[in-house]
């Protein structure tokens, strides 16, 4: 291996240790006082936000930005001039942010590839055999003479990767490879990455905005506006902020998400569920409190455990919805896996059949309503209520100025949305095919799908911005293609590009576009407090839009959106490079706007994570929709035709995923020092498991269940579409 | 909800979004710093330069001798070529030398007397100089040639008129036809006024191309157009408040240019109605914002925004008539001149400040010009219309 002597000789030095780094953009402060040590062979990640500082340090630490305080050393060399920077670059492999923006468009798969080979001085017969490999293992090899800009996402990135390895680099600094990749092709990328590390010993310091990407490193610190908040194998980080993740639902929804919120800050509302995280709380605790707050004193009743159907008891019961309050309730898919976090305590054992106030007072009760509980399951929290969590105890707000006692919105059938064979034809191209689907008012519905499904063409469709080749769409009660302008006024658009105008003020942009939508003087001003209250914009009013952070910024957007009152809301994109506080809020305001104001929302997302707030989502492969359901649905299917979830903790990954391969297992990835694999018979493969890998000399750590996220259906659903799209091709 | 009706362009809610989106691109414009410099300057100091610097008049042009002769007579010719036309620049020996410094540019003009010329004149011979003139710029060389003929041809007729005993004080004692010119609308042929306001003209042509496209492209790089396209706004209510705000900008430049610049340093007249002149100004820029907004529709970034307006701007500029009279144009080119609004623009804008002609005489240009406004800004709603409909 190239430079192996070089490893030998500077053993002792950590591959990449920063103190104090200190990194500034005329008076805004990027970095202030990162420190970190990475060690050779890890896969350390930098997790956080747009703006948090990672790129700045990465670029640093490539010697490509020169830094303003702080030590930075690279296997020893401190990087503190150009020539420094000269000294390591050969061992260093660097994929700045952005879709093959170091790639040149105009050539090919393999010209791209020769090129960065012989930019690094690769010999001819060295560079041949490397380009062969990694290729082939990248599965890019059918494509050599395709040009790069012909590539989609997921391909261009791993195109990046190639280049990027191959002069066989001993350091890899990759700047947020899967942004904007789609999830299967961000699986792909993980695999690739995983396995190419450990074949080769290589170190790798990789960041991402994605929080549940988090278990895919060794180690990882939690960047917020340029300081570390966090650093630790994600394990620790999540041991750090004690507490219990309880998932569960209440009835009336509308009436119990304000009382929760005013004891538990981390209370979200999940489609038909509520989600909170109450810290520093055991699980028996954590539903006592729960219960007071919502005003429900009931008793426990019945003595299920937890862990019911993992011991097989009944197992019937999962294949069944957790919709009816009245059935003994049945796990969220997978949510029983207390064995991850409390199984040592046996104090996670909760009742888990649906409990509700001994008196139930008629609906509509003037004072206080009483609250219904039921299906409640509690687990370890995630990475992400642990950050949100820190960065509450550093004075981070999520609460937002909506009133908490409006009344909810009339139930109602009417259809806000209604798509009917919506296509769209570009050439010989179908952005969209025959997309239909019905959203009724106050429905919060999600459109998932790779980048070139066709969402946003569905929205431009909808919004009247593009006419359909054929088929109908009706928006608030109007066909879309005569209704012309009278339709615009009902509906609110917030594009991915928060499309404001940045050198405008916040009241100047909320101005704007109530004179857009022809409100007088004085309702102007009314909507325009709304919106400064509701985004919590106070202070910034005379702010220009473009100094805002993101969060503000989105939350502005969606103001502007809001400015008129629309029955009808449709969102493209709208979380993208949000911190985890600004998601929660934006969350919070989606909510209170279709269940309070009966408000219809159409959004587009590609954080699998966040398709979980939805009440209904449509999946879309292809221009078409395949699937259109609510979230626990589908993952009940994945669970029906795919197994469950199953994570195993092991001393040596990487073999431990070629032999799960082996023994028959298709779906088998690689999250860190875990593997995940899915099992149709998890109580067996929980037991036999670490006797097979026993045998091939690897130690299991733990086996354990894991709640099943939708990017694990997303990931099924459309690997499956795409093996069936090759097979007749 | 029901207070707002989608309503007429003229109803209140529609008369509000021309205001509320006139306001916002006003707004833009102030706030864009390095637009608002380049602006002032050149609506300020470029058009300073352009009066006081430029000029197509033969000043102090270098001339050298490449006297053969040493004579009084050979001398006497020499010492003609004074400023303001020429400027003497010494003498060269030989013709090599000669042909080196109008190589070198050190001189504009060689003066070649040949020898036994005061001897050939006084013997009553017909005697040629030679004068050698560098015309890479062909007005200048073109100007050096003929007033150095002039220079020759009136020396050779008092040389001729001493010899025939017809000299008397002050010219000439003989049968002569003088030529009285009568200079009219710039007695003093002042470069300055000409130069100065074509150069305002061509400022305002630029600017009327420019802004609205940079305006309009900036909105579809930020992806800012989508979510005008989605509100209840028609294209003419997101294109016309561009077009309405650059030429308020533009009419605000022009009036700096004319009463901070051009009148009070260079004297220029405005001999006509200003009213008159501001008006066929906001005319002629609405005209110019349609091909502004159209090349918009093409390009895809700013960088693409300023190379069309260099494509568009160039031939509005040679086929207007400001640097050649279209009369000198070859006939193709003369018809293509008649749909450049700058020619029309020209006619007016000369017309006004310096003839003092009122809109009884240039109708027919204002006429054409808002034809070709309408036609244009028609095109670029429809280009715009088709690309986000």
């Amino acid at each position: 291996m190239a430079g192996s002597a070089l490893v030998t000789q500077t053993m002792s030095a950590p591959a990449i240790r920063v103190e104090g780094f200190i990194k500034r953009y005329g008076k805004r402060v990027a970095a202030d006082g990162l420190a970190l040590t990475v060690q050779r062979g890890e896969i350390y990640g930098l997790v956080g936000a747009d703006g948090a500082g990672k790129s700045s340090l990465m670029k640093a630490v490539a010697g490509v930005l020169a830094h303003d305080g702080g030590t930075v050393e690279v296997f020893g060399t401190v990087i503190d001039s150009e020539r420094a920077a000269e000294k390591v670059k050969q061992r260093i492999g660097f994929l700045p942010q952005g879709l093959g923006l170091n790639l040149y468009p105009d050539l090919s798969i393999e010209e791209n590839v020769d090129f960065f080979g012989r930019l690094r001085g690769v010999p001819g017969a060295e560079l041949a055999e490397r380009k062969n490999m990694l290729l082939g293992m990248t599965r890019l090899d059918a494509f050599r003479s395709r040009p790069m800009r012909q590539l989609s996402g997921g391909m261009k990135q791993k195109l990046g990767l190639v280049c990027t390895l191959i002069h066989e680099p001993e350091l890899v600094i990759l700047d947020e490879p899967t942004t904007g990749v789609d999830p299967v092709s961000r699986r792909d990328f993980w695999a690739i990455l995983g396995k190419l590390l450990e074949e080769k010993g290589i170190t790798a310091l990789v960041s991402t905005a994605y929080l549940d990407e988090a278990d895919r490193f060794h180690r990882v610190s939690l960047f917020h506006e340029g300081k570390v908040m966090g650093e630790g194998t994600p394990a620790e980080l999540i041991a750090r902020v004690p507490g219990t993740l309880a998932l569960f639902r209440a009835e009336p929804q509308a009436d119990a998400l304000p009382r929760l919120k005013a004891q538990f800050p981390q209370t979200e509302a999940m489609g038909a569920w509520l989600r909170v995280f109450a810290e520093g709380l055991a699980p028996e605790q954590a539903l006592t409190a729960v219960e007071a707050s919502l005003g429900t004193h009931s008793p426990p009743v019945g003595s299920n455990s937890f862990d019911h159907n993992r011991r097989s008891a009944d197992r019937g019961r999962i294949n069944s919805l957790p919709r009816q309050a009245d059935t003994a309730s049945l796990p969220l898919v997978g949510s029983n896996s207390f064995d991850l976090g409390w199984e040592s305590t046996d104090s996670g054992r909760v009742n888990s059949t649906p409990r509700q106030a001994d008196t139930l007072p008629p609906q509509g009760c003037l004072t206080q309503r009483t609250i219904r509980l039921s299906d409640w399951f509690a687990r370890e929290p995630e990475l992400e209520d642990v950050f949100v969590a820190m960065l509450r105890q550093r004075g981070a707000r999520l609460d937002t100025s909506l009133p908490a006692d409006a009344p909810a919105a009339a139930p109602t059938s009417t259809l806000a949305i209604e798509a009917s064979g919506l296509t769209r034809v570009f050439g010989d191209f179908r952005a969209a095919d025959a997309v239909s689907f019905a959203v009724p008012q106050g429905e919060i519905f999600g459109l998932l799908g790779a980048n070139g499904a066709g969402k946003t063409t569905v929205i431009k469709m909808l919004t009247g911005i593009l006419k359909p080749s054929s088929g109908a769409g009706r928006v608030a009660g109007a066909d879309m293609r005569s209704a012309g302008l009278a339709i615009k006024e009902r509906i609110g658009y917030m594009s991915q590009a928060f499309s404001l105008y940045h050198d405008l003020s916040v009241v100047e942009n909320i101005r704007l576009y109530a004179g857009i939508y022809g409100l007088d003087d004085r309702r102007a001003r009314q909507r325009s407090d709304w919106v400064i209250g509701m985004a919590g914009l106070a202070g910034f009013e005379n702010d220009a839009a473009g100094r805002l952070p993101m969060g503000l910024r989105q939350r502005l957007a969606l103001g502007c959106a809001l400015v008129h009152e629309p029955r009808v809301l449709f969102l493209d994109e709208p979380t993208s490079g949000v911190d985890p506080i600004g998601r929660r809020m934006f969350w919070d305001i989606l909510f209170h706007l279709s269940r309070r104001e009966g408000v219809a929302i159409l959004v587009t997302t590609h954080y699998m994570s966040e398709a979980e707030h939805c009440d209904h989502l449509a999946l879309m492969f292809a221009g078409r929709v395949v699937a259109d359901a609510s979230p626990e649905a589908m993952k009940q299917e994945l669970i029906t035709s795919a197994g469950q979830l199953l994570e195993l903790r092991v001393d040596r990954p990487v073999p431990a995923q070629n032999a799960l391969r082996d023994a028959g297992f298709a779906n088998v990835a690689l999250h860190g020092r875990a593997v995940h694999l899915l099992s149709r018979d998890a109580d067996t493969d929980r037991e036999r498991l670490p006797a097979l890998l026993d045998k091939a000399g690897i130690a299991v750590q733990s086996v354990g269940l894991r709640p099943l996220s939708m990017e694990d259906v997303f990931v099924q659903r459309i690997s499956a579409l795409e093996e069936a799209g090759r097979r007749p091709a | 909800m029901n207070n707002m009706t989608n309503g007429g362009l003229f109803s209140v809610p529609g008369l509000r979004r021309l205001r509320v989106m006139t306001q916002k691109e006003l707004l833009q414009l102030f706030r864009d710093v390095a637009l608002m410099v380049f602006f002032l300057y050149s609506f300020t100091g470029d058009i300073y330069l352009a009066a006081s610097g430029v000029s197509m008049q033969l000043k102090n042009a270098a001339i050298a001798t490449l006297d053969a002769d040493y004579s009084f007579a050979s001398r006497e010719l020499a010492s003609r070529f004074q400023p303001p036309y020429f400027q003497p620049a010494g003498s060269v020996a030989d013709a090599r030398q000669a042909i080196r410094r109008l190589d070198d540019g050190d001189v504009m003009a060689v003066l070649d007397v040949p020898p036994r010329f005061q001897e050939r004149l006084q013997r009553g011979e017909q005697v040629s100089v030679q004068l050698q003139v560098d015309t890479s710029n062909s007005v200048l060389g073109f100007l050096a040639s003929s007033y150095g003929a002039q220079i020759v041809g009136k020396y050779a007729l008092e040389a001729a008129a001493q010899r025939e005993g017809l000299a008397a004080a002050g010219g000439i004692a003989g049968p002569l036809v003088e030529a009285d010119t009568r200079v009219w609308y710039n007695p003093n042929q002042n470069d300055a006024w000409f130069m100065g306001i074509s150069e305002l003209l061509t400022v305002v042509t630029l600017f009327s191309i420019l802004l609205p496209a940079a305006a309009m492209v900036r909105e579809k790089e930020r992806g800012t157009i989508e979510q005008l396209m989605v509100t209840p706004l028609t294209s003419f209510q997101i294109l016309f408040p561009k077009v309405v705000a650059m030429t308020l900008v533009i009419l605000a430049g022009s009036a700096i240019a004319l009463f901070g610049v051009l009148g009070p340093l260079f004297q220029l007249p405005m001999r006509g109605s200003l009213v008159t002149f501001f008006l066929i100004t906001a005319l002629y820029v609405f005209t110019t914002a349609g091909l502004g907004l159209l090349a918009a529709t093409v390009a895809r970034n700013l960088a693409q925004v300023g190379m069309l307006t260099v494509v568009i701007l160039m031939p509005m500029l040679l086929l207007s008539g400001a640097w050649t009279p279209i009369e000198a144009m070859p006939p193709w080119m003369r018809g293509l001149a008649w749909i450049s609004p700058l020619h029309y623009f020209l006619d007016a804008a000369y017309g006004i400040l310096l003839k003092g002609v009122g809109l009884d005489l240039l109708w027919d240009s204002v006429l054409a010009m808002t034809g070709l406004g309408i036609i244009v800004f028609a095109a670029g709603m429809r280009r715009f219309g088709r690309q986000f409909g």
